[in-house]
């Protein structure tokens, strides 16, 4: 690595970028202009709106009980005084109802704004149109009226009763008291909105560039001729991700400088009308708020270059990067949002979270809050996470394959599916995304309808996960026979699969006998389920929880999520009989089988099941010899909270959750029995030396 | 000079299988075990229909791709001996219709960036630019941003573009192609000049009228091999005809009657 070539890398694309008219108008054009507009522009609306609200007249009538009846006149007469009294800094005009309309005519044909009816007693209505923005503000300001009206009353009333009327009305007087300076004030009103602006702007001026360099770059077709220059995939990344932090950062700079220049014109001219200026607020307090938070704006501004050049450097368009960006943009801005919530304090640990540590870090700042140990993690943090982020580009960023390789498509959703060619398998981009939409969906709309509809709900969340990677399946037009591992067993696979479930299940027993004491949690796949299933039949409860996940699940994960780790595995040229590449593919799948169930101990219990069907099911490739391992596992959890006594009496170690030494001293060696048998029936034994062959 | 020994590469493409209708993906070879070698003041023609892998043969010896086996080795001037991928580039000047130019800057510019890049002295670099205007003919539009030149104008900057580190070895992938009579002869002269320079020159191309009146050595490729080489006049007299168009019609045509 060159420091000198990188230098002049960078200057380079620092030529490129400041010379495309769109990064000019993204960075400098809609910050300098947009602000101020912005700002004064509301300024001005409001400063209209408020001399509106003075200069207009605003017409009230009332109903013709008020001209008939004498109380009532009486009642009109004491609201029109007030309406058009002196003290009032806006016209009423007091329209008299014609003849031969009523108010809600008139009101109608927009003669008058608002007009007031009377019910039965001492009930009033006040009719307007909320859509007409003087309708609404004359019945604003009836309603007042009203209210000054109803005072009075009471006051009289309590006079007439003989009673000092102030003192009943108002027996204490209290006040509240704001002791903050003036500078605390407004340091916890900037601490509260800054971050997020701050955040938004570094993001909004560092996607755009991210996304030239890298898939812009690739689409004008001046990739290929760096390709022809003697320098590094490393140089070239870190030459890149030097100018769009440069650009971040500038461009964060001016969107601050101009929102802080438009505030600035605000309260000079609102103290040249002679309003409260806020000026005796001493603003050198903020210099070193302000020193700090450029500080912590360069170091960010590394981070989000980086993260922003990874979402966008696989992109094979400007358009594709753009849809990469957007997610990014959204959990960032999610993120910075930390400063606004009361209850996240600024620690150490938290100042080891990005983005939300300099939300967190300028909120302190802006609070007269110094803690240098954890401004310096923040800082280190976001200079770690940026650098860990290029070096992993760099590691990925093989340009020659960018450029080059066709095979190069790791989410195939974004493809329409009139163009899908079939007999494609998905790629990893797929895999997350489905994995992601589903658990979300299972989380929520499951667990939802769940509480909603008890059994049914149940039965739903099972059929979401079975779904979802089949309409996949069907989008891509894949392979379904590949990819979900759709091959008839043999019966020798099936029972050596079963072997093997049944020391796996004793195994996950036992090891939930030691775990529970420490995570004082039930190893129980539905305890929290029972209730919900209590009163359906018995043999749709064993449906439910025994056959459908044993159907969805191993479709979802042994089929769908498996299957795409294999098949990337014989895309990258790897042997999928090799045990090392069987190995990492099996235990990936299981890990994230076991993470779904969501507990932690479950995690620990789930993964040993999960283990031995993963294995099995990679080592048959068959789906079904897993499925069968599945529902097994399931249906003995089942039948043991439905038969319990049959279910102890056959099998007299499960009465409890613990294990006694003479149940553990003969529940090892049928379990180790089971297993060498079950792997000597599947010819895995030795491990290691496959006779079997695929077709 | 450069040579090339037991070069081969390979890609994926999607086929369909003929028996169920459905594509799969197979992998073929672009360049099968390719061995060359192009000395210095020798022009060096690649011949073949497309798809042959020319263009894969040219990337491999341009670093721009890195073959699946084989070595490929450069000897400068001074007589050092270059492996290094990354290295090599330094001494090669590489040219296809894929390497755009950056539009946004001028030619000037975009020149100076790359001398920097290559660590050239900025007075040299400057001495170089001023040089390569002259015998490019560029000095009328040399500032102006690229994306405003003409076709030829910007082919002639793509050329200037191999020259500005003075490289020992060129490597054009079909420079004349889609070009007018007059920009086609430009560069064919241009080549000519840099053989009389001791250039070495690598080149593919379609315009066998071209390459009989300028390669000293032409290799045909045919499915990612070569199938026959040697000087245009040997090739013409073996394989009859009048000229290098006929011979290689014959060659193609004995080839794929296996009786090559």
């Amino acid at each position: 690595m060159k420091p000198s070539r990188i230098i002049a890398l960078f200057k380079r694309e620092m030529l490129d970028v400041i010379r495309d008219k769109k990064t000019i108008v993204m960075m400098v054009l809609i910050p300098v202009l947009l602000y101020p507009l912005m700002i004064v522009g509301m300024a001005l609306i409001m400063n209209a709106i408020v001399s509106n609200t003075a200069e207009n007249t605003y017409r009230v009538a009332f109903d013709n009980v008020f001209y008939t009846d004498e109380a009532k006149s009486r009642v009109k007469d004491e609201l029109c005084d007030i309406l058009t009294g002196d003290e009032t800094d806006y016209t009423v005009r007091i329209i008299p109802t014609e003849e031969g309309k009523d108010c809600a005519g008139m009101l109608e044909e927009d003669l008058i704004d608002a007009y007031i009816s009377a019910g039965e007693g001492g009930t009033y209505n006040i009719c307007y149109y909320n859509a007409r923005d003087l309708s609404a503000k004359a019945a604003d300001i009836i309603r007042d009226a009203f209210e000054i009206y109803s005072r009075n009353l009471t006051k009289e009333m309590i006079n007439l009763s003989g009673l000092p009327a102030d003192e009943v009305l108002n027996p204490i007087s209290f006040e509240k008291n704001d002791l903050s300076t003036a500078e605390e004030s407004m340091g916890s009103m900037l601490g509260y909105y800054l971050p997020f602006m701050i955040i938004t702007a570094i993001l909004l001026g560092a996607v755009y560039p991210s996304i030239d360099v890298t898939a812009g770059e690739k689409e004008r077709g001046t990739l290929e001729t760096m390709l022809t220059l003697p320098v590094t995939n490393l140089e070239l990344i870190i030459s890149k991700f030097l100018a769009v932090s440069v650009i971040a950062v500038v461009s964060a700079l001016l969107n601050i400088l101009s929102m802080g220049g438009a505030v600035i014109f605000l309260v000079l001219t609102s103290v040249r009308m002679g309003g409260d200026s806020g000026l005796n607020i001493n603003f050198a307090t903020f210099v070193p708020g302000i020193l700090f938070t450029l500080l912590v704006m360069v170091f960010f501004a590394l981070l989000v270059a980086a993260v922003c050049m990874c979402s966008s450097a696989f992109a094979k368009s400007f358009k594709e990067a753009n849809n990469y960006a957007t997610p990014v943009l959204l959990l960032f801005m999610f993120a910075s949002m930390s400063a606004m919530i009361p209850n996240i304090e600024f620690t150490r640990e938290t100042a080891a979270i990005p983005v939300v540590n300099v939300s967190l870090m300028i909120k302190s700042l802006f609070a007269f809050k110094y803690d240098y140990g954890c401004f310096f993690i923040v800082l280190v943090t976001n200079a770690l996470y940026a650098a860990l982020a290029v070096i992993v580009l760099a590691k990925l960023y093989k340009t020659e394959d960018i450029l080059f390789s066709e095979s190069f498509h790791s989410v195939r959703l974004f493809t329409a599916r009139r163009d899908m060619k079939g007999g494609g398998l998905p790629g990893l981009g797929d895999a997350v995304l489905l994995c992601a939409v589903t658990l979300v969906v299972v989380l929520y709309a499951g667990n939802f309808a769940t509480v909603r509809f008890g059994f049914g709900g149940v039965v739903f969340q099972q059929l979401v996960i079975m779904i979802f990677p089949c309409i996949y399946a069907w989008y891509i037009k894949s392979d379904k026979k590949t990819l979900f591992l759709l091959k008839r067993p043999q019966i020798r696979e099936l029972a050596g699969g079963l072997l093997l479930e049944i020391s796996a299940y004793i195994a996950a027993f036992m090891l939930s006998a030691v775990l529970i004491p420490l995570f004082e949690d039930s190893a129980s796949n539905f305890e929290d389920m029972e209730e919900l299933l209590t009163g359906a039949p018995d043999i749709a409860v064993i449906l439910a929880v025994a056959l459908l996940p044993a159907i969805g699940e191993e479709l979802f994960f042994r089929g769908f999520l498996m299957g795409t780790f294999r098949n990337q595995a014989v895309l990258q040229k790897r042997n999928t009989r090799d045990f090392k590449t069987g190995a990492f593919i099996v235990i990936l799948t299981t890990v994230i089988f076991a993470a779904y169930h969501m507990s932690l101990l479950r995690f620990f219990t789930v993964g040993v099941v999960g283990l031995a069907a993963t294995f099995v099911t990679y080592y048959t490739g068959s789906i079904f010899t897993g499925m069968l391992m599945h529902f097994i596992n399931n249906l003995v959890s089942v039948l043991l909270s439905l038969y319990p006594d049959t279910m102890t009496r056959l099998f007299p170690f499960m009465s409890d959750e613990t294990l006694s030494l003479t149940e553990t001293a003969y529940l090892i060696p049928i379990a180790l029995i089971c297993c060498i048998l079950g792997l000597f029936l599947l010819r895995a034994f030795p491990l290691g030396r496959q006779t079997r062959n695929r077709q | 000079m450069i040579k090339a020994e037991n070069l081969s590469k390979t890609f994926e493409r999607s086929v369909i299988a003929p028996e169920t209708g459905r594509s799969k993906r197979e992998t073929f070879f672009a360049v099968k075990n390719v061995s060359l070698s192009a000395e210095e003041g020798e022009i060096v023609g690649l011949l073949g229909p497309n798809g042959a892998g020319k263009t894969t043969l040219l990337r491999m010896l341009g670093s721009l791709m890195t073959p699946d086996e084989g070595i490929i080795k450069i000897s400068t001037g001074n007589g050092d001996i270059i492996t290094d991928p990354v290295e090599r580039k330094a001494h090669i000047g590489y040219l296809s219709g894929n390497t755009k130019l950056y539009g946004r800057l001028t030619a000037r510019e975009m020149m100076r960036s790359l001398s920097e890049i290559y660590g050239m002295k900025k007075e040299n670099a400057d001495a170089r630019i001023e040089e390569i205007c002259e015998i490019m003919d560029m000095s009328k539009f040399i500032d102006n941003r690229i994306e405003k030149l003409s076709t030829g104008q910007s082919q002639r900057v793509s050329i200037a573009r191999t020259l500005i580190h003075d490289p020992e070895i060129y490597i054009f992938d079909e420079p004349t192609l889609g070009l007018d009579i007059i920009s086609a002869q430009a560069i064919v002269s241009f080549m000519k000049s840099q053989k009389g320079r001791g250039k070495t020159v690598m080149y593919s191309t379609h315009y066998l009228e071209e390459a009989q009146f300028l390669c000293d050595r032409v290799l045909v490729l045919y499915d990612g091999s070569v199938i026959k080489s040697g000087t245009p006049s040997d090739l013409i007299e073996k394989y009859g005809g009048e000229n290098l168009r006929q011979a290689f019609f014959e060659i193609i045509s004995l080839y794929e009657g296996g009786k090559l």
